[in-house]
């Protein structure tokens, strides 16, 4: 029982301490993960907005070598067409510069002026090929008016960019611009008398941007991007993008449903991952940057992602989860080892009350207690030794009650003396000794005379006083250790233990005779009682308490008739 | 406790019961394009011939093709397709002619699409292989306020009047077909070498009149309002025009009086179908009027039972067909679109 409540309580206390550090070691963990996630997605923007800066300006350096290049004497020459020869030199000229532009910068792709006349025909251009740089002239040269980096950049005033959206060259003989994706960086180039007179175009690789974009991104980092209607432009997998261009729509809204508000312009970024948003992200966090692209273009933009896998994210949680295992293991066994040196301690006290309460239930005998605790235990053996007083009070009374009781049962209430049931008690007691050693002893029956003319003469007051006065004058005259007992009425009985000879016998019989028979007062009264006393002697007369009594009392008649009758003899007659 | 454990096995009995009957089910596989086989339709099909439908969508005709030859994953029991593609799928014996007598829904069709031997790609050897469900016509986008008359003729894209005013479709095929409707050459489909090769030069014409060439539905619409442009090549059919009119355009819709070319995408049974009556059950089902008439109110398109504003009972259709030599056209077209003069051809 005791033990049963040892376990539970240091089971109880040790499953307090597993459950408070261990929901401590997950709280702290998943705290931890929370924070990298969102570490991570700030990252994520701000690399998101890196790659949109380094397009951007990717783009405005594109620019500026467009309006570098529209300021060189020799487009003023082309674009005004001063006569056949000069022009003809002028676009020579040009062509080198063009190509070592080209050659300056591996991204470009093609370096053009074109003209506003003739259908938008090329007036310089130089492709790069395979690497190198290629002058395409003559009849090669094509009509180009149709695009809309054409026709949108004439339609600029002097100075401006134009900037096309990223899409895919379809431009024939386009050499390694041909089929790859990209956008166009122009400038318009009005002739003399202020009419637009061509463009001077650039076209930008976005491969090898987004390869060097890609090359100072984070390892693991998947780079997205997508035009204004959400077709990738940009995508881990190249067979993703420009799907418009097969008649299939590969959306990034059907992809990553949450940048749905970007496309809507309700939102220019969105972070989200798969620990927070785990419908939306699952297994990954990502960042998502709407960023405008173009100089007055109306409204186009591009919005570029970056995704990274939630997993490695969370990489670096896991050795703060393991040492947090660790410490949540060490303070279980901490709480277990506590919770039972606790629970020992705390049961204690409550054993040594059990331990006083059996004993005491045994043995009455009250033991130390803690009463000197203040706690609710010190109260509880306060209370219990205050309940060991109280039983020990009661049990005390009740020892009394029954003394009393008992006397009561033995002993003649008004006299004081023994009765007749523990004269005949100790009788036999003296008896059963007296047969084993053989030791004698004498029986006498006391009657009182004349006590019923006391009784009647001066009431029964009176005569309970009498009677009471001749008991203790039976008590004084016999030794301490012989009993004298009422029987009732005016009898009375006394045992003598010792060997008596008749002659000794009648000396103690005239002696109590004489005692009884002095004059009493009694209410002012002076009365005079005499006795008859007869007796029996064991073995001699009886081996019975009854013979012995009987003998006794009939020894006393016999004395009682002989006085009535003038003779006195207090001795039976053999 | 014990009624729980025996209502609990009770559950499970019937469980798997239900799902062996779900597994009994006949199961008809489809493939169509978005649209075709919305979720509340497909569900009505399946609650009353107590069967199961799968439907996988295709996006594309590459798509549709890699689907039906895949070698792996499901047969498909019926597709929708265009008659063109459907000529192609007969020509690979892909398909299982179809019992007319199981379509009786054919008969609410307009007479056009009644008159099987004018559609070419139907009929194969006189049995009937597809049946017309949705359409969309190639014709004139314009802007009413600044055409006072509707154009009627394909010319008035080559019209000097409307220069840089006119947009035009990015497709080597269409363009092909419809120079060749302009320049009054019958068979469209079928060019000759010389044919083609005076096309290259009226295609050149055009390149110079257009202000440019879009290819997405949206980009054809956001050119058409940004350059107030007055007529252009309608790829996109009824739907683009739809998209036109949200945006706010005031523009009208002609089928020029040379004909104007038009897709028909058809219903068709497969040869692997193992469920020939349940397919043309659904082929049936398709041209019932509560289905078909989903095809104008959600999609936008027209379908084979309702005539349709923009086309007259009278008007000339020319239903796409397997061009001569798509490469070639392609080819040729690559080269006038990026700008090669006449003489480089």
């Amino acid at each position: 029982m005791r033990s049963g409540l040892l376990v539970k309580l240091a089971l109880l206390l040790a499953v307090f301490g597993i459950l408070s550090s261990g929901l401590t070691g997950y709280y702290a963990f998943s705290a931890h993960r929370t924070m990298l996630v969102s570490a991570a997605q700030g990252d994520l923007l701000t690399a998101a907005r890196g790659v949109n800066r380094r397009l951007l300006q990717a783009e405005e350096e594109a620019a500026d070598d467009a309006m570098l290049l529209a300021r060189l004497v020799q487009v003023a020459q082309v674009i005004n067409g001063h006569g056949d020869r000069p022009a003809r030199q002028a676009r020579d000229e040009l062509a080198q510069a063009f190509a070592g532009m080209l050659a300056l910068h591996p991204e470009y792709l093609q370096v053009r002026l074109i003209g506003a006349a003739d259908n938008g025909l090329e007036l310089v251009r130089v492709d790069s090929a395979g690497g190198l740089t290629l002058r395409v002239d003559g009849q090669d040269l094509q009509e180009k008016g149709h695009f809309p980096y054409v026709f949108e950049t004439l339609a600029l005033p002097a100075g401006q960019i134009y900037q096309s959206a990223i899409g895919v060259n379809h431009e024939r003989g386009a050499h390694d611009a041909e089929g790859r994706p990209g956008l166009m960086v122009a400038t318009p180039l009005p002739r003399s008398d202020g009419q637009p007179g061509g463009l001077l175009v650039i076209n930008l690789d976005l491969e090898r941007l987004v390869g060097q974009l890609r090359a100072d991104l984070p390892k693991g980092y998947q780079l997205y991007i997508a035009n204004r209607w959400g077709d990738f432009l940009v995508h881990p997998d190249p067979a993703q993008t420009f799907g418009f261009e097969q008649g299939r729509r590969i959306l990034m809204q059907d992809s990553f449903a949450a940048t749905q508000p970007l496309f809507e312009r309700k939102l220019n970024n969105l972070a989200l991952s798969g620990l927070e948003q785990p419908q939306q992200a699952a297994g990954r966090v990502m960042a998502f940057v709407r960023q405008p692209v173009g100089q007055g273009n109306h409204d186009d933009f591009v919005v570029t992602g970056l995704v990274q896998p939630l997993d490695a994210v969370l990489e670096s949680a896991v050795p703060l989860g393991q040492r947090i295992i660790h410490m949540v293991l060490a303070f279980s066994i901490i709480a277990i080892l506590l919770a039972v040196v606790f629970a020992r301690a705390m049961l204690r006290p409550i054993n040594t009350l059990a331990q006083a309460a059996s004993s005491f239930s045994e043995t009455q005998l009250q033991q130390v207690l803690p009463v000197e605790r203040n706690d609710e235990i010190g109260v509880l053996a306060r209370n219990f030794e205050r309940m060991q007083r109280q039983i020990n009070s009661h049990m005390a009374s009740l020892y009394d009650n029954q003394r009393e009781l008992s006397y009561l049962a033995h002993h003649d209430s008004l006299t004081g003396l023994a009765n007749r049931s523990l004269f005949f008690q100790r009788l036999e007691q003296l008896l059963q000794l007296s047969q084993r050693n053989g030791a004698p002893f004498a029986v006498l029956f006391v009657d009182l005379d004349h006590f019923k003319e006391v009784n009647d003469l001066h009431g029964h007051a009176i005569g309970d006083q009498v009677l009471q006065i001749v008991a203790r004058r039976l008590l004084h005259t016999v030794r301490g250790s012989d009993m004298v007992a009422r029987m009732g009425g005016d009898e009375y009985l006394i045992l003598l233990q010792g060997n008596f000879s008749d002659d000794a016998l009648g000396e103690l019989i005239d002696k109590l005779r004489l005692s009884i028979s002095e004059a009493m007062t009694v209410a002012g009264q002076r009365l005079e009682v005499g006795a008859s006393i007869g007796y029996s002697l064991y073995p001699r007369d009886g081996s019975t308490a009854e013979q012995l009594v009987n003998e006794a009392d009939h020894a006393m008649y016999h004395v009682k008739s002989g006085r009535r009758g003038g003779k006195v003899n207090s001795l039976p007659c053999g | 406790m014990a009624f729980n454990k025996n209502s609990l096995l009770t559950g499970i009995i019937g469980c798997l019961l239900c799902c062996q009957l779900a597994v009994a089910k006949d199961v008809l596989r489809v493939l169509a394009w978005p649209g075709y086989a919305d979720p509340d339709v497909v569900h009505a099909f399946e609650q009353r011939f107590q069967v199961s439908v799968e439907v996988t969508f295709v996006d594309s005709d590459e798509a549709l093709w890699a689907k039906m030859h895949a070698v792996a994953g499901p047969r498909f029991d019926v597709l929708a397709a265009n008659t063109a593609e459907m000529q192609r799928y007969f020509a690979a014996g892909l398909l299982k002619p179809l019992d007319p007598a199981l379509l009786p829904n054919t008969r609410r069709q307009l007479p056009r699409f009644r008159n099987l031997a004018a559609i070419p790609g139907l009929q194969q050897q006189g049995r009937l292989y597809a049946v017309p469900f949705t359409y969309s016509t190639m014709g004139i986008i314009y802007d009413r306020r600044q055409f006072a008359v509707p154009p009627d003729s394909m010319n008035v894209l080559w019209d000097p009047r409307y220069r840089h005013k006119v947009l035009d479709f990015n497709s080597g095929q269409h363009n092909f077909s419809f120079t060749a409707l302009a320049s009054g050459i019958a068979q469209p489909f079928a060019l000759s070498a010389a044919q083609r090769d005076r096309l290259v030069q009226r295609l050149i014409a055009l390149r110079r009149n257009v202000l440019t060439f879009y290819s997405l539905p949206e980009e054809g619409t956001e050119l058409f309002i940004r350059h107030k442009i007055a007529l252009m090549f309608g790829n996109y059919g009824t739907q683009q025009l739809n998209s036109l009119r949200q945006a706010g355009a005031d523009v009208g819709y002609a089928i020029p009086r040379e004909g104007v070319l038009a897709w028909l995408d058809c219903w068709a049974m497969t040869a692997a179908s193992s469920k020939p009556r349940l397919a043309q059950q659904w082929i049936n089902y398709m041209l019932e009027p509560a289905v078909s008439g989903l095809l104008p109110a959600r999609q936008g398109l027209a379908n084979t039972l309702s005539a349709s504003d923009e086309l007259k009972p009278g008007a000339k259709v020319l239903w796409l067909q397997p061009v001569e030599n798509a490469a070639l056209r392609e080819a040729l077209w690559q080269k006038i679109y990026s700008g090669d003069r006449p003489g480089s051809f």
